[in-house]
């Protein structure tokens, strides 16, 4: 035999029959089986008991009243033992107490049957000891009495009425004596009764005789009654009871409705919590109560679940469906856009606390990036809407965009009457589409994306309360970087379509159209980088994967490299349209004669452009890839510089070597009659000769001076060094000025010795026939003179490059002599001195601006006159002296300056 | 049956009290079976006993686990009068069970009539301390203004479960040697006095 069972545990101890008990102890039996016996206050409960495991037993109580043992028999153990025990007690159900089962409200039987008082019913309402009820606080305590008498009672009519808890439950403070008294009263009545028939009787004497009157009074009525309607009495009975019957039946199912109220309504307060359920839930819900939403349900689910009344299932399963209803709303709300991370994060909360199945959290993610992508589309598509009906009003207005505002005011006026009702078409003013478009997502990705992104870190940091799908970390990054790139992709297809090559092109429109959108564009790329800055700028502060970033700074560099290739292209043309702005004004600068506005205008050009740059475009910031140090942009900004000083060198050289008016042949000579030509010049209208001076002199200057100060302006600026296209320039200009130099000498030499043989020939002078000479003869002065013109003009303008002009000249002139003399075909001897004398002064004068090929020349001249004797070289020598003497105020330019040779 | 053997171990009354969910049938039920239930199930008045041995001396514990909730309060009373001892449990996750066990202390004072009754104040839940909300000085100092220890229980890992019970039958075993001591002097007097008083309630 096994060990013997022992109860140690009873839950409740106590209760009305019937009650679900749980019975807790030790070797209750190896198996349900193994259970032979169960008493629960000496009643078999057997067939209620559950056996859950050996130290545990469910079960329900029998209907033994008062305090028993639970005694538990198995086959292993025997019958077993208990140190608790279990009280049952019928539930006294007054009219005051609720219950589920009908209350008896008809009076007790026996406290008014009859009219007159039997004796064995007033123990109900009087004491039987015949003594005043003690006052009702004195009260015994009820729980002692059933403790001392486990199986008694005090109820008089009991079976198993205990005396001595009657007396102490209604006399325990009365004294000895009047207890004494009270039990001769309780003999004497016992006595009293003990008497038997004949004394009730004689106590009753006159209502026994009343009753006898009575019964022969009814018996002669009925007799008469009898005789006089000769009917059978006993139908009419029946009917009388028929009649009753259905009155009843009426008055028994008010009744039973009343029952059915009854119950229903005291279910209702009894599981009122239940019921309320619902509309609790309901009004939480609209409180955002959750939590109390959750705890009410788990409270139903636990006090109730168990219950198999269907009412009980049908509510819960409402409940469910109400709370599983939440659920989907509360989902489908997550999807609900715009919204804001708290909000989120709340409806996520909440799911949560209902116990959402699924990941919330990562739905949230994914309809917030599809939203994001959404939005992006969708604002493009509207802009493009809007670009469109902008570029048709403005087809309906044509007429004004083709001319200037200024230029017709009129129309202008009309256009404002109409930009009133289309906001859109003003571009002036306006912000057009594309930049607009730019503003609206990049303000939109700078609301969202960073709700967005702190998102997914609370998803993955477990924020949100939910264990956070880690394989997703990659599915999110991918999702940031699309977003990133969907919003880089439209902002190019919108600013840089010629940049962009994705199917999200804006639409292409007719040439013009196109071209004037894009100039439009151009004019706002500053404010575009300044944007996408900013949106660079959030993003990297936001700490998201560099992959995004990198896409943005990758934009960032394109635009930036673009509105600097845009703005140098600006430059190129603007240098190029200074050869329009040129205004000849000289200014004289000691080393470098007269230069004009050019050289300055086209620094000023180049420097102002690299300031625009360096400050709007190149600016960058953290995370950015400095423009210079790209490649392209490093390119792009060589060629383009290069571009301009070429541009510049051609302005040099439209301006200096195109003559407007090359038919404007200088009058040939003096001695031939016509004005001076330099007289009809006045300082203000250069000659074209004086104009392309000017520019050699700009030529010199920019080379020397603008170059240098350009190329440490763009050192200090901190751009790259552009040495290679100075040094290219510099060759170009050279070049230049050596064409210049070449065209002006050409220009000066060929009138000045085309006019030498005319003048040498004027008069019909022939050599042979030669008059005795006094002085040097009219054409060589004359060729004197012209080099003195020719000589001021340099000197005034270019006179570093005085010595190489003149000298030019010069040879050419020697050249002109030493042919003209060679071709001679006969000197007098008065004519050899004269040649000797023409010649000879040349030389001396010249002799500063002589190269080797001129003094060549000359000697050749010499050569080919006829040699003269010792006097008539005194002659000459005494001729040259007078004349260099009274031409010494003339000819002080050629002697007097030294100029250096260059 | 047990009853009727020779010669019965002394009895010490313990009673649970404390508010709804706390965790006293929780507890009641580690001491006595080494169980730990998850389910909530509001008790009505459970009543058990088994023998232990208490410094080395064989006893009887009896334990009456009451309702904590507020639907069976008025049958407490007379409960009450019958305890020798009483764990007076909070959860130290929540802060009107901790509320609460001002009212039970006066409500034992009142039906007891005295304030040396065998008495421990214990937080349960101590498992769960990342969701405390009455911190341990809190109790400590409401333990020492009642002259009481404070323990901090935990039914789910058993933690200070036999110490609770073991400690509270010491209180109650010394408490019932001074009452003898004092009952062989005036012994009757004071339990007439008594009877007295408590009829007047
Ligand atoms: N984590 C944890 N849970 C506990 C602890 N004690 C009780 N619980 C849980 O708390 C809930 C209530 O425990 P009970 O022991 O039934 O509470 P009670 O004090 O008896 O409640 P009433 O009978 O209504 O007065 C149950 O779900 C237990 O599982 C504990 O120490 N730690
Ligand atoms: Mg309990």
């Amino acid at each position: 035999m096994g060990p013997l069972p022992i109860v140690t545990g009873i839950s409740p101890k106590e209760g009305p029959p019937g009650t679900r008990v749980i019975i807790r102890g030790e070797y209750l039996g190896k198996e349900p089986n193994d259970v032979t016996g169960l008493l629960i206050c000496g009643c078999d409960c057997l067939l209620s008991a559950e056996w859950k495991s050996s130290n545990k037993i469910i079960a329900r109580s029998g209907p033994g009243k008062g305090r028993g043992d639970i005694i538990i028999s198995t086959k292993s153990g025997g019958k077993g033992s208990c140190t608790v025990q279990f009280r049952g007690y019928h539930e006294t159900i007054g009219p005051l107490k609720e219950s589920a089962v009908w209350v008896e409200e008809a009076p007790l039987p026996g406290l008014s049957w009859g009219s007159r008082s039997l004796s064995h019913s007033t123990y109900h309402l009087e004491d039987p000891l015949g003594l005043s009820v003690e006052e009702n606080e004195k009260k015994f305590p009820e729980d002692d009495l059933h403790e001392m008498f486990p199986e008694g009672s005090g109820d008089l009519g009991s079976e198993n009425f205990e005396p001595n808890w009657f007396l102490l439950e209604h006399h325990h403070a009365t004294s000895f004596d009047d207890l004494k008294v009270g039990l001769s009263y309780l003999k004497r009545k016992v006595d009293g009764q003990k008497e038997g028939q004949l004394s009730f009787l004689k106590d009753n004497v006159s209502s026994v005789m009343e009753q006898m009157d009575t019964l022969f009074l009814l018996k002669d009525k009925f007799e008469e009654d009898m005789k006089k309607h000769n009917t059978d009495t006993t139908t009419k009975i029946e009917k009388a009871i028929n009649g009753a019957n259905k009155l009843f039946e009426d008055v028994l199912s008010r009744r039973e409705t009343a029952d059915a109220t009854r119950h229903a309504l005291a279910v209702m307060t009894r599981y009122k919590f239940l019921f309320f359920l619902p509309v609790n839930i309901e009004h939480n819900i609209k409180h955002g109560d959750f939590d109390l939403i959750m705890s009410d349900y788990a409270r139903a689910r636990n006090l109730f679940g168990k219950f198999e009344t269907p009412i009980f299932k049908q509510i819960l399963a409402d409940v469910a469906a109400t709370i599983n209803n939440l659920k989907i709303s509360l989902h489908s709300k997550l999807k609900d856009m715009p919204t804001t991370l708290d909000q989120q994060k709340k409806i996520i909360r909440n799911l949560i606390i209902l116990g959402f199945e699924g990941d919330p959290g990562w739905d949230a993610i994914n309809s917030t990036y599809k939203y994001i992508k959404d939005q992006l589309i969708l604002n493009r598509e509207d802009h493009i809407a809007a670009e469109s009906i902008q570029l048709d009003a403005e087809a309906g207005n044509i007429h004004y965009l083709g001319k200037q505002k200024s230029e017709n005011n009129i129309q202008y006026e009309k256009h404002k009457k109409i930009s009133n009702s289309n906001i859109l078409l003003d571009t002036q003013n306006n912000t057009p589409p594309r930049i607009a478009f730019l503003e609206d997502i990049i303000e939109f990705i700078l609301e969202t994306f960073p709700e967005f992104w702190k998102l997914g870190q609370a998803y993955f940091n477990g924020e949100l309360q939910i264990k956070p799908d880690k394989m997703k970390q990659n599915e999110f990054k991918q999702y940031v970087v699309n977003a990133v790139k969907l919003c880089c992709t439209l902002i190019r297809s919108a600013i840089l379509p010629q940049n962009s090559d994705t199917e999200l092109q804006w639409p292409h429109y007719s040439s013009s159209k196109q071209s004037n959108i894009i100039e439009i564009i151009l004019l706002w790329l500053p404010h575009c980088i300044r944007l996408v800055q900013s949106l660079h700028s959030s993003l990297t502060n936001l700490e998201i994967p560099n992959e995004s970033v990198e896409i943005t700074s990758k934009l960032l560099l394109d635009l930036r490299i673009h509105s600097m290739i845009i703005e140098l292209k600006k430059t190129a043309d603007q240098v190029k349209g200074l050869s329009n702005k040129e205004n000849w004004q000289l200014d004289y600068d000691s080393e470098y004669g007269a230069i004009t506005q050019l050289p300055s205008e086209f620094e000023k050009l180049v420097s102002q452009a690299i300031q625009k740059i360096k400050e709007s475009i190149l600016e960058t910031k953290r995370k950015e890839i400095p423009v210079l140090t790209n490649p392209t942009a490093k390119q792009e900004l060589t060629v383009l510089i290069n571009k301009i000083f070429l541009n510049f060198v051609q302005t040099l050289e439209v301006l200096g070597m195109i003559s407007e008016d090359h038919d404007h042949a200088i009058a040939v000579s003096q001695l031939i009659g016509s004005p001076t030509p330099y007289s009809e010049n006045d300082s203000s209208e250069l000659t074209w000769e004086q104009r392309l001076l000017a520019m050699l002199s700009n030529c010199r200057y920019t080379r020397i001076i603008i170059y240098p100060k350009l190329s440490v302006q763009f050192h200090h600026q901190g751009f790259p060094s552009i040495d290679e296209p100075i040094r290219q320039c510099s060759g170009a200009l050279s070049i230049l000025e050596k064409r210049m130099i070449e065209t002006y000498v050409e220009l000066k030499s060929d009138p000045l010795v085309g006019t030498i043989e005319p003048s040498m020939y004027l008069g019909h002078f022939e050599w042979d026939t030669c008059l005795k000479p006094i002085d040097l003869r009219p054409y060589a002065k004359e060729i004197l003179t012209n080099i003195t013109a020719v000589y001021a003009d340099v000197h005034r303008l270019v006179p570093k490059l005085l010595y190489r002009i003149i000298s030019e000249i010069v040879e050419t002139v020697a050249e002109e002599l030493s042919r003209l003399m060679s071709c001679v075909t006969k000197f007098n001897s008065y004519g050899k001195v004269q040649a000797r004398i023409d010649v000879m002064g040349l030389q001396r004068v010249l002799h500063q601006f002589m190269n080797e090929n001129a003094s060549c020349f000359f000697n050749e001249a010499l050569e080919a006159v006829l040699p003269i004797d010792e006097y008539e070289s005194n002659i000459i020598e005494e001729i040259l002296n007078n004349f260099l003497k009274k031409m010494s105020l003339q000819l002080s330019c050629f002697i007097a300056v030294c100029p250096t040779k260059e | 049956m047990s009853k009727k053997t020779g010669t019965q171990p002394a009895l010490h009354k313990v009673i649970m009290v404390g508010s709804g969910g706390v965790g006293k049938s929780a507890l009641t039920l580690q001491f006595m079976y080494d169980e730990f239930i998850e389910d909530y199930e509001p008790t009505k008045a459970d009543s058990y006993r088994k023998k232990v041995v208490l410094d080395g001396e064989e006893v009887q514990i009896d334990i009456l686990d009451t309702a904590g909730q507020e639907d069976y309060a008025a049958i407490r009373d007379n409960y009450f009068r019958s305890g020798e001892g009483f764990l007076c449990v909070f959860s130290i996750t929540e802060e009107e069970s901790f509320q609460a066990t001002q009212e039970f202390r006066e409500q034992i004072l009142r039906v007891k009539n005295g304030d040396n009754i065998p008495f421990l104040l214990v937080g349960n839940k101590g498992d769960l301390y990342d969701k405390r909300k009455i911190s341990i000085a809190e109790a400590q100092a409401r333990a020492q203004q009642w002259n009481v220890h404070y323990v901090e229980t935990s039914a789910k890992t058993r933690e200070n479960v036999d110490k609770v019970f073991y400690d509270l039958m010491r209180e109650i075993r010394s408490r019932k040697i001074d009452d003898t001591k004092v009952s062989n002097g005036h012994g009757k007097e004071k339990s007439k006095i008594k009877r007295l008083k408590c009829c007047i309630l």
